[in-house]
């Protein structure tokens, strides 16, 4: 008996000897040796223009280390991703020196971020002056918390050869009277398509501006006050049910950002609001479509036309241990010769904020991208007029603007859904 | 006594020194705590911690990289009167009550089928798990094809079947979006079931099934009084594995509807996570992670009650 005890024994000692040893070795295993090198980390979202991202890492990364042997890792995060990684960043105080902020990081981490008020301003005045949009963009309180890079502009997408089926040359001009051509179209089997369900983007792409060019707002000024509930938002939302109804495919109220991409190749809409990526991909993978299709400013309302602004900017985060490095990286970055090349590699996907480049090279290369320009004049956040705030997020996280649409389009009666809207709207911005 | 007397001389002196440390490694009670220390670390730190910082945030208002203010139950007060939070509720009882209680009849008809005899059983019954090897995500983007009406296999199907075009709209009605969600979620849940309640047919005696028929007992009989009585254990862990998984199901409606239309399928990890990482408020986002908990908890303590009377 004696000896299978023992031999239990030894191997039990054995294997804590072999254990332990090995989680010492594991811990004790030098690091590998750190460079002085510094190293500046510069977060991004994927981007849809393959070409946009390879220029960082293949030319101005390069570069900027040739000039100042700072080295330049550019981190690409997936689409939808950003927001966890900022979050993950802020909350750790690790990971990245700088990021790229899209709609609504700037509000949510705005104090983790350093004031690049003087960068900005110093920017501005070499290179024409920013884009009012851009100041909207980026400033808390008064406060610079990123440099703006650019917009990406949600415009109106049509087929000019259906559209030419019932006699229309030019993009309507105001929502009724796209209303008249749709109604035409859908008739023909050719409906238009606006996403409806809770997409990121192309629902808030349409139905703000829809919204405010009835002269209807989610809150005032002071970003307190709620005003959904208005004559304006009536006439708004009675005007989106029609529209639905008569110009639409049913499926839009379940659609996702990709599904009017995915109903655009497929020849299954005639319109739709969409950013620059339907005429990018239709060029490059159905040339047959890219030729029939154009974009056009959104429709105007009775009280004017509008865009949302959908921007994105670049932050330097304030516990970074480089960041006077990254500041001085991104004055270098903003400078014609690298912001203008980088712009240039992705046609006009991203429009500058910045007057300077209103006549850039760029522009000549798709004239069907100019609108994108000049629908920056009146383009705004979601939430406009009142300043993007926690509250806003937090509306926007919840589709409440969305939804309000949605639901009298499903069928539900205008007062409802408005009044809907106002107690969610309410019990959020309580706290404001 | 041969077996010490021969090491002593070989290991010599550092073996007597060691000697007291082996003894007490030998213990029973010392070594069995030894070996568990490592796997309740790891849960303390990858369970543990998280559990009870979920519930820390919870009672805060704690927006995203701003240090949190003690609000005790408000963030539970305001989900009380958030129109959004009811729809939630109501949609993940109801997804999961459905999902589950097709998962447990549609698993136990293809656990018996399994158990019958037939050419190529084996190949079948793993071709059978491949909606659960699938990664989710990848899978339901299969069914976001397939649901799609421009290019629904489905909708093909009944437009040829003399429905009219283009088809109903899966993901687009509010109702069908929730029954497409509950059909994907069954679809992929399907073969967990079959093939545990598979592994629990094959443990029941054949020989009762033998006495039952010489009793003169029906095939619909036997399977009341003899399959349905012994299985009954696994049934219910299984049941209880399936409520927490759909309960807690993430993926599927993120990837496919993102909680839309209008709601229709936002569920409680969905909703969560949308007030946490959208809106940026996560205490907020975890009080409403954590209003599954009671429903769950109170499931689980009734199951294993239930159980430890069977």
């Amino acid at each position: 008996m004696a000896k299978p005890a023992s031999s239990t024994a030894t191997s039990r000692r054995k294997f804590l000897k072999y254990a332990a040893a090995g989680a010492t070795a594991a811990i004790s295993r030098p690091w590998p040796a750190r460079a002085d090198q510094k190293t500046i980390t510069i977060l991004h979202e994927s981007s849809f223009i393959k070409p946009f991202d390879e220029y960082v890492t293949n030319t101005l990364a390069p570069a900027y280390e040739k000039e100042t042997g700072i080295k330049v890792v550019y981190e690409v995060t997936s689409v939808g991703s950003l927001p966890t990684r900022i979050s993950t960043i802020a909350e750790t105080g690790s990971g990245a020196d700088i990021a790229m902020n899209a709609l609504l990081q700037i509000i949510q981490f705005g104090e983790k971020y350093l004031d690049v008020g003087d960068l900005a301003e110093e920017i501005g005045k070499a290179q024409g002056g920013w884009y009012d949009a851009g100041r909207e963009a980026v400033q808390v309180n008064g406060q610079w918390k990123a440099i703006p890079f650019s917009n990406i502009g949600q415009l109106m997408n049509w087929r000019t050869d259906w559209f030419a089926e019932v006699g229309v040359k030019k993009f309507p001009d105001t929502w009724e009277e796209l209303y008249e051509v749709g109604k035409k179209l859908k008739a023909k089997d050719h409906p238009f398509g606006f996403e409806l369900g809770h997409g990121f983007g192309d629902n808030h792409g349409w139905l703000y501006p829809l919204l405010w060019s009835y002269g209807g707002a989610e809150v005032a000024a002071d970003g307190k006050t709620v005003v959904i509930d208005s004559d304006e938002t009536a006439r708004a939302v009675d005007f989106c049910r029609k529209f639905f109804k008569d110009t639409m495919l049913d499926d839009v109220l379940g659609w996702t950002d990709v599904s009017n991409n995915k109903a655009w190749m497929a020849e299954q809409i005639s319109c739709t609001n969409n950013a620059e990526s339907i005429l990018w991909f239709a060029k490059r993978e159905f040339p047959e479509i890219g030729k029939v299709t154009d974009q056009a400013m959104n429709p105007a309302g009775p009280k004017g036309r509008f865009h949302l602004l959908n921007s994105i900017s670049h932050s330097i985060f304030s516990f970074s241990p480089v960041r006077e490095e990254a500041r001085t990286f991104m004055h270098w970055l903003m400078q014609p010769k690298q912001l203008g090349g980088w712009y240039a590699v992705a046609d006009s996907y991203y429009q500058p904020l910045l007057h300077g480049y209103d006549n850039a090279p760029m522009w000549n290369v798709e004239p069907r991208n100019i609108p994108y320009r000049d629908a920056l004049a009146n383009a705004h956040l979601p939430g406009w007029p009142a300043p993007a705030s926690r509250q806003l997020a937090e509306s926007v996280a919840k589709y409440i603007v969305v939804d309000m649409f949605a639901k009298a389009c499903a069928g539900a009666s205008t007062k409802d859904v408005i009044r809907n809207a106002d107690a969610q709207l309410k019990e959020i911005y309580r706290s404001a | 006594m041969t077996v010490v007397s021969e090491r002593l001389p070989a290991l010599g002196q550092a073996a007597r020194r060691r000697a007291p440390l082996s003894l007490v490694l030998d213990r029973e009670s010392v070594f069995s705590w030894l070996m568990m220390a490592l796997p309740l670390l790891f849960l303390a730190a990858l369970v543990g911690y998280p559990f009870f910082y979920g519930i820390l945030l919870s009672l805060q208002y704690r927006p995203v990289a701003h240090t949190g203010t003690f609000i005790g139950l408000k963030n539970f007060i305001t989900n009380l009167h958030d129109p959004i939070f009811w729809q939630v509720t109501a949609n993940t009882f109801i997804y999961t009550g459905v999902a589950t209680f097709l998962k447990m009849v549609g698993g136990l008809c293809l656990a018996l089928a399994m158990n019958q005899h037939f050419r190529m059983k084996n190949l079948v019954r793993a071709l059978l798990l491949l909606p659960f090897i699938v990664p989710t995500v990848l899978s339901t983007v299969a069914w976001l094809w397939m649901l799609d009406p421009a290019f629904s296999v489905v909708n093909r199907l009944l437009v040829a079947l003399g429905w009219p075009k283009p088809g109903p709209s899966w993901l687009g009605n509010p109702t069908l979006a929730m029954v497409s969600i509950i059909i994907i979620n069954t679809w992929r849940g399907l073969p967990f079931y079959g093939i545990t309640l598979l592994a629990g047919l094959q443990t029941v005696p054949p020989e009762l099934y033998e006495a039952a028929t010489i009793d003169g007992a029906s095939g619909l009989q036997r399977l009341r009084f003899v399959t349905l009585p012994l299985l009954r254990p696994i049934i219910l862990i299984v049941t209880l594995f399936s409520v927490i998984f759909t309960f807690a199901d993430f993926q599927l409606v993120y990837v496919l509807t993102h909680g839309g239309p209008q709601n229709a399928t936002n569920l409680f990890a969905t909703y969560a996570f949308d007030i946490a990482m959208g809106a940026g408020q996560l205490g907020l986002g975890a009080s409403i992670a954590l209003a599954m908990l009671p429903a769950l908890a109170l499931l689980i303590v009734a199951l294993t009650i239930y159980m430890r009377r069977v």
